[in-house]
């Protein structure tokens, strides 16, 4: 065997890593395939070559458009790899020089404040008028008296904490519209497979479904029924698969031993199904939701054969029950136009959790029972969180399970009281994204 | 046998039987690969996309036997692998209680050999196909892996037993469970998806030759239309194409109208949920009329692969 390492197998080591890179498992015996599989079929045509290479990397039907799109990159032309180095170099240095402009404004008596890369982003973000106003507040408080003494450096903890704040109340009001992620990777290949991901199908699993656009519904609809059946496939499976173990049947055993001529050596069991469960859904209407609740309604109706049954509710200052205009078919968009007066009732308050689940275990107690799998989508977000907090208690109580689909990304949790106030009581999950939604289904139906 | 064949026998073998491929959907290219290296070849994608038909065609293009193992949920290794002839050793007790050693009682002639097994010891080569291995438990894709990898089962009463001729495998999965790593190693990969309209004119074309190739492409047009435009629990699979081909031809039609799609539509969607579904967001007409503005050659194998790309 020759011990020097031919361009092929480099180049092959080299695909395999950037695969990788790419979350795509490759084993050392995999790549020997691949190898073995070149040498059969040749390097001549390309189309073969990307076959075998599909056919021995990858193995699940998932992974194949970072597949193509690995291969289309890392094949390309070397012209065009060097104009893909080059953009990626831009866009880091971009970003570095951002940064780096950010720790020339953002000073307290000449010290760099100590905030993280995500703020300083924000921050290059800001509308001028809002960063001069930044400034003039590090300015002058550099040189602030207090009690007729000159600050010192003591007080920059307080002023980064008021920066903080300032940058945090401009987050809320962009609505993270604005992308603060630092460039994908600074390696062309890599950020230019990353940016072709982004722009195929695959990117709606991670991205937030109100940033979706309307002109890629269709799309995102085709995929969640994808997904749903999947998924309810998966369901069904389960159900099937989770029997507990009932009385001893007779019958069964006799027949079994027949092969031991009839000496009882082998026992069976009847079994026992477990009923299917029953959503009961309820989601928030306010405005900042209305997107996720439309999505997350496709999705739950996509399992609508692997369930007995789907109630639907939405809710603002009151409960609006939903099940039977979405029997009949009505679109979302009109669905909400009748809901909304009602839900919002007649002050125009603000959402409150605690009314509808008042009403719900009033007026709807039979729909919660031990079958049941109430599902709340909402950002938590609520008026008397801890009366809501006491209801959802005690509907834990009557119900399989509660899954609260939380559409607050989860490292903003600690800043909302009311998630504290209610996770001792459900399983509170991220949910934002449509694979956030799979994951979650996919791992509670079982 | 499977030696001296190249690619380009090997694909017009398959034509031959009967199974059409194209470049784009790489049926060919991949499973020549799992033939010549002699792995098993792994399939998924959605049913009735002709995953199953792949052994079978194999069967044909090597005259080997299909042996065919259809997995279910609980399937083990007396219903796959091997079973004791319980009745045959009882019987061997009682006729020879005195001078029977135990290693007489566990030889080939007391095993009954399930699928796996037999294509082990088919003294010719054989295709083994595992239909819908997804649908076993995980325990039992780890109890394969001896098979896959090394071509090989131990007996634990008579040790191991190596195939005579390594029979070519072909498993199939609809993606009901994620499959094993181990597993999915052993195996050359393939997913296939619905065919694009072009492919199914040519498989209409020669599986139904008598159809005339205006119907052929008006089917296959209506019928891309309602796998990809709407939310059908079941979309319709290529032997439900030909079967809705093939009443048209009986029928005397020798063009889609709405009053027909109406009448025939139970051909291709089975369930009433479904076609609920069909007239609520479709109809019989808006389908015919997308078809008709469908360009045959815009709707592609493997969504997203002609995807072009332009950067700057």
């Amino acid at each position: 065997m020759s011990t020097t390492i031919s361009e092929l197998d480099k180049h092959l080591v080299e695909f395999a890593q950037l695969l990788r890179d790419f979350g795509i498992r490759v084993s050392a015996s995999e790549i020997l395939d691949a190898m073995q599989g070149l040498t059969l079929v040749g390097l001549e045509d390309k189309h073969h070559v990307e076959a075998v290479l599909e056919a021995t990397l990858v193995k699940d039907p998932n992974q194949i458009p970072w597949f193509q799109e690995a291969f289309r990159a890392y094949f390309a032309s070397p012209e065009a790899q060097k104009a893909w180095q080059e953009h990626s170099e831009k866009q880091a240095a971009q970003w570095q020089e951002k940064l780096g402009q950010t720790r020339k404004e953002l000073r307290f008596q000449e010290r760099d404040l100590d905030l993280t890369e995500e703020e300083r982003a924000l921050y290059a973000q800001l509308p001028e008028a809002e960063k001069e106003r930044l400034r003039q507040f590090l300015e002058r408080s550099s040189h602030g008296m207090k009690s007729g003494i000159p600050v010192d450096h003591a007080f920059q903890p307080m002023v980064e904490r008021v920066v903080r704040g300032s940058l945090e109340y401009w987050r809320r009001k962009l609505g993270e519209d604005f992308p603060i992620l630092p460039p994908g990777s600074f390696d062309g290949v890599h950020s230019e497979v990353e940016e072709a991901i982004r722009r195929r199908e695959l990117e709606f699993l991670s991205q937030d479904l109100k940033k979706i656009s309307p002109e890629d519904w269709p799309e995102v609809v085709k995929l969640i029924r994808r997904l749903t059946q999947r998924l309810a496939s998966q369901i069904s499976r389960r159900y099937r698969a989770d029997r507990r173990r009932g009385g001893l049947d007779m019958r069964h055993t006799l027949r079994a031993n027949m092969r031991y001529g009839g000496t009882l050596v082998e026992r069976r069991y009847r079994s026992r199904h477990m009923g299917r469960p029953k959503f009961v859904l309820l989601c928030d209407l306010s405005g900042s939701m209305l997107k996720y609740t439309e999505f997350v309604l496709q999705f739950v109706y996509g399992l609508s054969s692997v369930v007995s049954g789907i109630e639907t509710y939405a809710f603002g200052e009151g409960l609006v029950r939903l099940t039977e205009k979405i029997r009949s078919g009505q679109s979302f968009q009109d669905m909400v136009q009748e809901a909304l007066p009602a839900a919002r009732g007649e002050w125009g308050g603000g959402t409150n959790l605690a009314n509808a689940l008042e009403t719900l275990m009033r007026e709807g107690a039979q729909v919660l029972s031990r079958r049941t799998v109430f599902i709340i989508l909402s950002d938590s977000q609520t008026l008397e969180g801890e009366r809501a907090a006491r209801y959802l208690a005690n509907i834990r109580r009557r119900v399989r399970e509660i899954l609260w689909l939380n559409t607050l990304p989860s490292r903003r949790w600690t800043e909302v009281h009311a998630v504290e106030l209610f996770s001792p009581h459900c399983r509170m999950y991220e949910c934002y994204t449509l694979g956030h939604l799979t994951h979650i289904l996919s791992e509670r139906l079982g | 046998m499977t030696g001296r064949m190249t690619l380009e026998e090997f694909e017009q073998a398959l034509e031959g039987a009967g199974y059409i491929t194209e470049r784009e959907d790489r049926i060919a290219v991949t499973v020549f690969l799992a033939v010549q290296l002699g792995k098993p070849l792994l399939v998924t994608g959605p049913p009735g996309v002709g995953k199953t038909e792949i052994a079978k065609v194999l069967s044909q293009v090597f005259k080997a036997e299909l042996i065919r193992l259809q997995c279910y949920e609980g399937l083990d290794e007396t219903r796959a692998m091997y079973e004791w002839n319980y009745q045959r050793q009882l019987l061997k007790i009682q006729m020879q209680r005195e001078s029977l050693k135990e290693e007489d009682l566990f030889s080939e002639e007391y095993l009954l050999p399930r699928p796996l097994l037999k294509a082990l010891m088919n003294k010719e080569q054989s295709v083994l196909l595992i239909d819908e291995i997804d649908k076993t438990d995980a325990e039992f894709e780890a109890f394969l892996f001896e098979l896959l990898g090394e071509f090989q089962v131990t007996i634990p009463e008579m040790g191991t037993i190596q195939a005579m001729q390594r029979p070519i495998v072909v498993l199939t999965s609809n993606g009901e469970r994620e499959l094993s790593d181990g597993l999915k190693r052993r195996c050359v990969f393939l997913h296939v998806e619905a065919p694009s309209v072009a492919k199914e004119v040519r498989i209409l074309r020669t599986k139904v030759p008598e159809l005339p190739e205006r119907l052929a492409l008006q089917v296959a047009k209506a019928i891309h239309i309602l796998r990809e435009r709407i939310a059908l629990h079941k979309a319709p699979s290529i032997a439900e194409t030909l079967d809705w081909a093939k009443a048209l031809l009986l029928m005397g039609r020798e063009d889609l109208d709405p009053a027909w799609v109406d009448a025939t539509l139970t051909l291709l969607v089975k369930s009433e949920e479904d076609v609920e579904a069909f007239y609520r967001e479709m109809g019989a007409e808006k389908l015919l009329w997308e078809a008709k503005s469908l360009n045959a050659q815009g709707a592609s194998m493997r969504e997203g692969h002609h995807h072009e790309h332009h950067h700057q």
